[in-house]
């Protein structure tokens, strides 16, 4: 018997027997049977199938080496005295060799041209599925539900100057809980105001009102919400001729003067497109928002004053 | 005719690599010069903006503000448009930064005013509630380097022909130009007119009375600065 073969079979044997003892120590077969333990049955077959077929292989090719001469045809070159056999090019590798170059083709004029990555490319398609569904989601809002996506916007863009509380932060900002407070009414009055250049092109002319009673009068009259009882107020009010632009009770009349009772929807929108300076500072545009969430913001602000 | 090739491996090796290299230079150069051109838009910063900056990098705003806003969704709701490469063309160096304590600061122009910039640098918790960041109250004491400023301008426009002085053209089809003094003297007299107009919508009365005898503190350099970042 060759020694290759011998050598095999004692591995085999060897092998057998410590699986055998493995198996034995956690419990015989039997066991594995009884509790219906499939997985570990199933481990044993396949470590025996192992054991013999990596042998049998391993024997086959050893031998092979020891027996093998060469056969073919030797080419002209040889390099540092090896050569090398002219043999014929092994028919599934020729197939994909030949596949590789049509696929390199392909690759080259189509695949990467027409499928390559862009980081760009990914946000563009990830800006569009959200506005898809965003379209879809919100296409017929209730004011209820327009008026909490007014809230969340609020939340990240106007929160970090109007506050949580939108009142400003102590005169930091405007007081979006109220639509004037004496300050701003003041700060108008004297030096005239176009803060809503889309909606009231004219803008409000200066100096309307000199006596600085008056002026007071009329600060107190509309911070305070045009109260009936406030007979000087109201005085000074008709006095400086506001009424016949803002209305007897600053309900404001359309593409003339704004309301100044409240805040509305449009004045939201156009104070968001142009951005603002009065009394208390600057504001900036916000053209980054989409119409749904300048809708929204103009609800919840409406929604804050009342 | 390749025996030659493979009996000197140096030479290969060489020849490999100069191979290798041409493919790079004409395929990354092209590309890299074409996306550092600077973006319609784009201005050098004024010598007041430029003073801002260095108050900004002195202060090491950049180790809690990135400036970089990526292609996410999440960052251009909140931050705006995605930064390109070519926005940072005079930036000298530029202000990625690594890490965001804070926000991100490359469009902080578009969203925040002179006045809340003076509230929150006096005080960050007055107007950002639970916010981290330390006040810079020194920034309201300590003067701006202008003439540091100037000197950069100069230098960056002598060696790397940063259009000071030139016209530059706006993404509306205007064009912008960005004046240069010829002498330190009048780089600080057009300093002090831009900071003049910032100070007009400041509160703070101390910075108000520097500015009219003629010193500008930082914080109105480095508001300059954070406003021209758009």
């Amino acid at each position: 018997m060759n020694k290759t073969v011998l050598a095999a079979i004692i591995v085999v044997i060897a092998m057998l027997g410590f699986t055998y003892v493995a198996v034995e120590m956690a419990g015989g077969v039997d066991k594995l049977m009884k509790d219906g333990d499939w997985v570990n049955m199933l481990a044993i077959l396949g470590a025996v199938i192992l054991v013999i077929v990596t042998s049998f292989v391993v024997t086959k090719y050893v031998r092979q080496m020891q027996s093998d001469t060469a056969t073919g045809k030797l080419a002209d070159e040889n390099w540092d005295g090896i050569g090398e056999y002219k043999n014929e090019l092994p028919f599934g590798w020729a197939v994909i060799f030949l596949g590789s170059i049509v696929w390199a083709m392909w690759y080259f004029l189509a695949g990467y041209p027409v499928n390559a990555y862009s980081q760009i490319g990914e946000y563009n398609a990830d800006v569009a599925v959200h506005d898809a569904k965003f379209e879809a989601e919100h296409k017929s809002m209730d004011a209820e539900t327009l008026k909490e996506m007014g809230g969340s916007v609020f939340i990240v863009q106007c929160a970090p100057c109007h506050g949580l509380q939108a009142d400003g932060i102590d005169g930091k900002a405007a007081n979006l809980t109220h639509r004037l407070d004496e300050k701003s009414v003041k700060h108008v009055i004297n030096n005239g105001g176009n803060n809503f250049k889309t909606d009231y092109p004219g803008g409000m002319p200066p100096m309307l009102l000199q006596d600085p009673a008056q002026i007071d009068a009329v600060a107190k009259y509309v911070a305070s919400g045009f109260k009936a009882d406030d007979v000087a107020g109201k005085a000074a009010f008709t006095a400086g001729t506001c009424n016949t632009c803002h209305g007897e009770n600053g309900e404001g009349m359309p593409s003339v003067a704004p309301k100044i009772n409240g805040w509305e929807a449009t004045m939201v929108a156009t104070v968001l497109k142009d951005g603002k300076k009065g009394a208390i500072g600057a504001m900036p545009a916000f053209n980054n928002l989409t119409e749904v969430q300048v809708k929204a913001l103009g609800a919840y602000v409406t929604d804050l004053s009342k | 005719m390749f025996h030659w090739l493979e009996k000197n491996p140096f030479f290969f090796a060489v020849a490999v690599f100069v191979v290798i290299a041409f493919a790079g230079l004409i395929e990354i150069l092209p590309n890299f010069a074409q996306a550092s051109q600077p973006v319609v838009g784009t201005k050098p910063y004024s010598t007041l903006e430029l003073a801002g900056r260095h108050v900004y990098i002195k202060n090491s705003c950049n180790a809690c503000h990135s400036q970089l806003i990526r292609p996410f969704k999440s960052e251009t709701d909140r931050y705006g448009h995605y930064s390109l490469s070519g926005e940072y063309a005079y930036d000298r160096p530029f202000l990625w930064g690594s890490k965001r304590t804070g926000p991100d600061l490359m469009r902080v122009g578009n969203y925040r005013t002179t006045d809340w910039h003076e509230n929150h640098m006096k005080d960050p918790v007055a107007v950002v509630p639970g916010s981290i960041m330390p006040a810079y109250g020194w920034m309201f004491k300590n003067t701006a380097d202008i003439d540091t400023a100037y000197a950069e301008q100069l230098t960056v426009m002598n060696v790397f022909a940063v259009p000071y002085n030139a016209e530059i053209p706006m993404a509306d089809g205007s064009k912008a130009t960005v004046a240069l003094a010829d002498t330190v003297e009048g780089a600080r007299a057009s300093a002090l007119e831009e900071a003049k107009v910032i100070a007009a919508d400041m509160k703070d009365q101390d910075v108000k009375d520097k500015i009219a005898a003629g010193e500008i503190p930082e914080i109105v350099a480095i508001i300059a600065y954070l406003n021209s970042l758009k």
